[in-house]
């Protein structure tokens, strides 16, 4: 074997502080070595000129440069190895100048401290095996994680722009909590009729061919990184085939009604149903708790009415498990208001009438469940109603940002109201209004004549309580206006979606101290996450309007045109772990000691490191009982063979 | 006592390259002295040592091992720190059975900021050591210290 040694005494950096002579030397006399060059400056252009020249010329079988850290330059002194056609991974660096020159006063015990460092570099780096860069090619579908105006927005940017994407939405619908709205400010147009459209091109539109929309789904669970993920998505069980049409006979025959989580419980629907009149997908749900047969009855009346065959229903439809593999990951999974049970002054649950903004939102809406009759809890036209502004927002008690979307649905409230029943007067009982925007303060003037606002001061200044007549009282902390309503509204604050916690664990991305996942940037980079190959969009990373959702959908599919274009392709170190299938006893530490998931036992009980997943921490390698596993460029011998060389 | 003075203790280094390695080369370029016994090995992770490399280092005439690694939490491979400190604290209870000091054998954090720590920790290893004196071990793993009745 022939060693070849580059001594750099980085001008005088090094050459003051150590015996340079001295040290060549002494490398000189160490076993294998062919030949020792000093150089003064390694790094610059001429010298790796230089010494890309002589590794050509000498071909030797493996190479050590003694000079500054290699975090600064292995890779320099790698590629110099590559260009003069040698294996980059038969370079071994120590590193003399940081952890030697510059750190030790005395030159004798720096030169001799040298020499013990490049005995175990000149011992360990005849341990070096060549090694390959693998290349893949990265995935460019995209996984969609919600189905809300963010996400959608994202899937049809990346549909149209070629990509495939999987769309995951938990619950029966898309389209998220604007399909429920019957207006939505500041335009003050149908929500329904904005997003169908939309809705309309994921379904059965140009792009539904490049889109699989997954409903009533959740991922379960995540491998990989940028580029290439394999996602398992379990997916509940419809009860209903693809083929059905939606023509609504089977609910129609159902003997058994619950009430409809999609009123919040406001209406019932049947066990077999659809979520609300014109949700898409066109398709009824079959809810197992409700239906007779949970019940131990025979029932079968939704198989019977069906025009398309009774094979179209299916009772016991069990979850099934997909996988996917993605290159990146849009998550849009939104937000929610806070539990408004949480406000104990405000009774919310107790007092008849008084609802949160989603309920009310339902109420108000032509597919709710009063079919947008609005009334009193006693069945009277509503004279007076009171919405009572930032419960829980802006409260350091509860939730300390501003929610940033509820002045303008409680207007907007107001102008429904105003519109519907003209006599009624409407009462806004707020801390400070915040409309920013083109058509925001607009929303002031469309409340009409009947419209007041009374100003409380602390975010707990406020309370409910039942008065005469069914009506409801309003006492605010300033105790000026005493408020009598038919019907209060909360404008709880939104916080995180349920299930997000789960899922930032699943793809190992960060939550803010808020709660909702944590952009890269707050300011310059809120697309993206904080984890490579993540992104997010819409109010999972912070409370916003439809407008602001739909921008984050087409910000995050932009950011993934530009990290991961089509035919990117990815190198694969060959820094990773390898299993000797010999010596491995299958016992599956390995498995339990990766943190990427990219250790498994294969079925004949070996285990096997994928290499793709593996990040090369060798943690696996430490732990394995059976010596079994390796890692590329950090052998096991390599690692002994140096730690000889320096004790020599 | 004579013998301490002179006595030159080496002990090797097994620094994570991500913070360690990295908060190392900065208390070079601050130029901070620290003592020539302490001989660095360069890991990705500190979750790469394995316990064999601890034991060979005391074979092959170390008599002292300081493993060196991203703080708790900070792993650039998420929990390797913390594979590192359990295979440490079973290391040096082992190793206490046999009589040597688990002193020899310290695990501790240094980030890529904290040059001054990074001085700080291999002196106090590098002293440590010193005072413990030279750890007379035989090839064949065996205590062959006179001093030891066992
Ligand atoms: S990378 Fe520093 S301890 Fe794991």
């Amino acid at each position: 074997m022939m060693i070849g040694v580059f001594l750099c005494t980085c001008g005088t950096a090094i050459a003051e502080r150590i015996d340079v002579e001295r040290l060549a030397a002494a490398v000189g006399r160490l076993p294998d070595v062919a030949w020792c060059r000093t150089v003064g400056f390694l790094c610059s252009e001429a010298e790796k000129e230089r010494m890309e020249g002589v590794l050509r010329d000498e071909a030797p079988d493996r190479v050590v440069v003694a000079a500054c850290s290699p975090r600064e330059h292995e890779a320099t002194f790698m590629g110099v190895m590559e260009k003069a056609g040698l294996n980059p991974y038969l370079l071994q660096m120590v590193n003399i100048r940081e952890q030697v020159a510059w750190i030790t006063p005395e030159i004798s015990r720096a030169t001799r401290k040298a020499e013990s460092l490049l005995a175990g570099a000149v011992a360990r780096v005849r341990r070096h095996a060549p090694l390959e860069t693998k290349r893949v090619e990265a995935v460019p579908d995209v996984l969609v994680v919600g189905g809300g105006p963010a996400g959608i927005k994202a899937a049809i940017e990346l549909a149209e722009a070629g990509r495939r994407v999987v769309l995951v939405e938990r619950s029966a619908v898309i389209g998220g909590l604007p399909v429920r709205f019957e207006e939505v400010a500041p335009g003050m147009e149908c929500g329904p009729c904005m997003l169908e459209p939309l809705l309309g091109e994921l379904l059965h539109g140009r792009l539904a061919e490049r889109i699989e929309i997954l409903t009533m789904a959740e991922v379960t669970g995540a491998v990989g990184y940028c580029g290439n993920f394999t996602v398992t998505i379990g997916v509940r069980g419809r009860g209903v085939d693809r083929a059905c049409i939606g023509c609504g006979e089977c609910a129609a025959a159902c003997p058994a009604t619950a009430a409809n989580p999609y009123d919040y419980g406001l209406g019932t629907r049947k066990a077999i149903d659809f979520p609300f009149p014109g949700a898409l997908p066109n398709l009824p749900y079959l809810d197992a708790a409700t239906c007779r047969r949970a019940a131990g009855e025979e029932c079968r009346a939704c198989k019977d009415a069906c025009h398309l065959g009774e094979e179209t229903v299916r009772f016991d439809e069990p979850v099934t498990t997909v996988e996917r593999s993605v290159g990146a990951v849009v998550i849009a999974t939104g937000g929610e208001p806070i539990d408004a049970v949480r406000f104990p002054a405000l009774r919310y649950g107790e007092i008849p009438g008084v609802y949160t903004s989603v309920e009310f939102e339902r109420l108000l809406s032509s597919s709710g469940p009063t079919g947008g009759k609005l009334a009193t809890a006693g069945g009277r036209e509503p004279e007076s109603v009171a919405i009572v502004h930032c419960v829980g927002s802006r409260d350091p008690a509860h939730r300390d940002y501003c929610s940033g979307v509820c002045c303008a649905y409680a207007l907007k409230f107001g102008h429904i109201v105003a519109s519907r029943f003209p006599g009624a007067s409407m009462h806004h009982v707020y801390r400070e209004l915040n409309l920013p925007g083109k058509g925001g303060a607009a929303l002031l003037r469309r409340g009409g004549e009947k419209s007041f606002f009374h100003r409380y001061r602390m975010p707990d200044g406020i309370s409910l309580s039942p008065g005469a007549g069914g009506r409801i009282t309003v006492t605010s902390d300033t105790g000026q206006d005493g408020i009598t309503a038919d019907i209060v509204v909360l404008c709880p604050a939104i916080v995180p979606a349920e299930g997000t916690a789960g899922l930032a664990k699943i793809f190992d991305t960060p939550l803010d101290h808020l709660g909702f996942f944590e952009e890269l940037h707050g300011t310059t980079d809120t697309a993206r996450g904080k984890v490579k190959g993540i992104y997010l969009a819409g109010s999972c990373r912070e409370p916003g309007d439809i407008r602001q959702a739909m921008l984050g959908g087409s910000a995050a599919a932009a950011a993934i045109h530009a990290d991961i274009p089509e035919g990117k392709e990815l190198e694969i170190s060959p820094v990773c772990a390898v299993t000797d299938r010999e010596r491995c006893a299958g016992c599956g530490i390995c498995v339990s000691l990766c943190p990427y998931r990219a250790a498994a036992l294969v079925p004949d009980g070996k285990a096997e490191v994928n290499q793709l997943l593996c990040h090369g921490c060798g943690s696996c390698a430490a732990g394995c009982p059976g010596g079994a596993i390796s890692v590329g460029y950090f052998t096991r011998e390599a690692i002994l063979a140096e730690l000889e060389g320096i004790l020599r | 006592m004579s013998e301490t003075a002179a006595f030159e203790p080496r002990v090797v280094g097994f620094l994570c390259t991500w913070c360690s390695y990295a908060g190392a080369d900065k208390a070079g370029a601050a130029q901070l002295p620290s003592p020539d016994n302490f001989l660095p090995i360069r890991v990705m992770c500190s979750g790469r040592v394995e316990p064999e490399f601890i034991i060979r280092a005391y074979t092959e005439g170390a008599d002292g091992v300081l493993v060196l690694a991203c703080h708790p939490g900070d792993c650039h491979y998420k929990e390797g720190n913390s594979r590192a400190l359990q295979r440490n604290r079973l290391l040096r209870k082992l190793l206490d059975s046999f009589g040597i000091e688990p002193e020899r054998c310290r695990l501790d954090y240094v980030s890529a900021g904290e040059p001054e720590k990074f001085t700080r920790v291999v002196s106090e290893t590098v002293e440590a050591v010193r005072r413990l004196g030279p750890l007379r071990l035989s090839r064949e793993g065996g205590l062959n210290d006179g001093s030891n009745d066992a």
